[in-house]
């Protein structure tokens, strides 16, 4: 995966051919399908996309141990940075969280009403989380920013929460891998954890994005104010 | 000067081969052996002495059937990402990153690790641990712990460690789920 070379003259149907991974991408971006013939540029330029930050994002998913550097960020992709991580929290609250909590279900109703009730806690408590997390995020930095930034954004906020829902992410999986009651089937189980890894890896990537694309490109911002 | 003998088992030339070559720039240590699959690695362990073994993160399953290898401390060659739980069975890991000297200086601690690091290591709570963990899972700070269970707060800390490291389980509230799922508490206590 992370050997696929990204240029503004590929194809979207290779881009998507190479790393299907990409697709959540364009499903929370909400870029319209078909794609017909068009390469990554044209279909920036079509949807008013930046597309160096586009590849960016796209760079930043097929390899989560890539880090764009100082020179590729510009201060005028802020605006598009926000509106792609507040499209990105939309994706988690209404489409990941609700269909990793429906395979939940599935399992849980083969499980004892204490199994049942303890597991659904936890991940209410875990879905609450990352959703309050997200509230804060939104009102502490995005709107701020989007006011003009009249004071300096506190990201060292973030570091914790970041770190508290990757434990809490892991912490799902291993329960349900190693202590959930045999009375669940395999498929439902395989189901279920195949959502949350799948939620693990986004949420990671999600925050290296804000860690190392909008935290630099807030640091520029408030240095040029 | 007695060498340290490593052995290197890695399906990617390019890795094998590069392993293989920064081993040999240091004096204290000797490759037995690079190869590509753990067939062959077992072949060389039947004629020569092997102190430590670098296997690629990916074989991890397969090394734990085979026997020679339970004794031996193991370098984990790290070239994707992988699941941390994975990386926690090996002695110590190495990725693409790593540098010349790191590398020698991790093959050498590995050689004198107890073997017992290794794959064997069991993930069964002590008795001691459970009673931690109850606690833990009632919402008791270190320090009630510790005055409950008539032990150091540095012991609660230390077998915090353990538990977190056995269970996979980091956050308190996932820890009292597992107590729950594992009947070491029931729900009535919490």
């Amino acid at each position: 995966m992370g050997s696929v070379a990204l240029s503004p003259e590929m194809k979207i149907y290779e881009l998507i051919d190479a790393a299907p991974i990409l697709l959540s991408l364009f499903s929370r971006l909400d870029i319209h399908l078909p794609f017909g013939d068009i390469s990554i540029a044209e279909m920036c330029r079509r949807d008013g996309y930046n597309t160096q930050l586009f590849m960016m994002l796209c760079a930043m998913h097929i390899d989560s141990r890539y880090r764009p550097s100082q020179e590729e960020m510009t201060e005028d992709m802020l605006p598009e940075v926000i509106a792609y991580l507040r499209a990105s929290h939309r994706y988690y609250a209404e489409r990941m969280l609700p269909h990793t909590a429906r395979h939940l279900e599935e399992v849980l109703s083969h499980c004892d009403d204490l199994s049942e009730r303890v597991l659904r806690r936890f991940y209410d408590d875990y879905a609450h989380y990352i959703k309050s997390h997200f509230e804060e995020e939104e009102r502490e930095i995005f709107t701020l920013m989007e006011r003009g930034g009249e004071r300096d954004a506190n990201f060292a906020l973030f570091d914790m929460p970041h770190a508290d829902i990757d434990d809490r992410s892991n912490d799902i999986a291993s329960l349900i891998v190693k202590s959930l009651p045999e009375s669940a089937p395999t498929s439902l189980r395989c189901d279920m954890l195949k959502d949350v890894y799948e939620l693990r890896d986004d949420l990671r990537r999600h925050s290296n994005i804000e860690t190392y694309v909008l935290r630099p490109l807030v640091v520029k911002y408030l240095k040029q104010r | 000067m007695k060498h340290i003998s490593i052995a290197i088992v890695e399906p990617s030339p390019i890795i094998l081969e590069g392993v293989a070559s920064i081993v040999s720039h240091s004096p204290s240590l000797r490759v037995a052996g690079a190869v590509a699959t753990l067939g062959e690695l077992q072949a060389i362990m039947r004629n020569t002495e092997v102190d430590v073994v670098v296997a690629a993160v990916g074989l991890v399953r397969d090394i734990e059937g085979v026997a020679e290898l339970q004794s031996l401390p193991i370098i984990g060659m790290q070239s994707a990402i992988v699941d941390a739980a994975m990386l926690r069975r090996f002695t110590a890991v190495a990725t693409l990153y790593t540098s010349e000297e790191e590398l020698h200086r991790m093959i050498i601690d590995a050689a004198d690790m107890p073997a017992e690091h290794n794959y064997a290591e069991s993930h069964e709570l002590s008795e001691r641990e459970r009673d931690v963990l109850v606690l833990v899972a009632r919402g008791l700070t270190n320090k009630e712990i510790a005055s409950e269970l008539n032990i150091s707060p540095h012991t609660v800390i230390s077998h915090r460690k353990n538990i977190v490291h056995k269970t996979g389980i980091r956050s308190v509230a996932g820890l009292t789920v597992y107590a729950v799922l594992n009947k070491f508490i029931d729900s009535e206590r919490l």
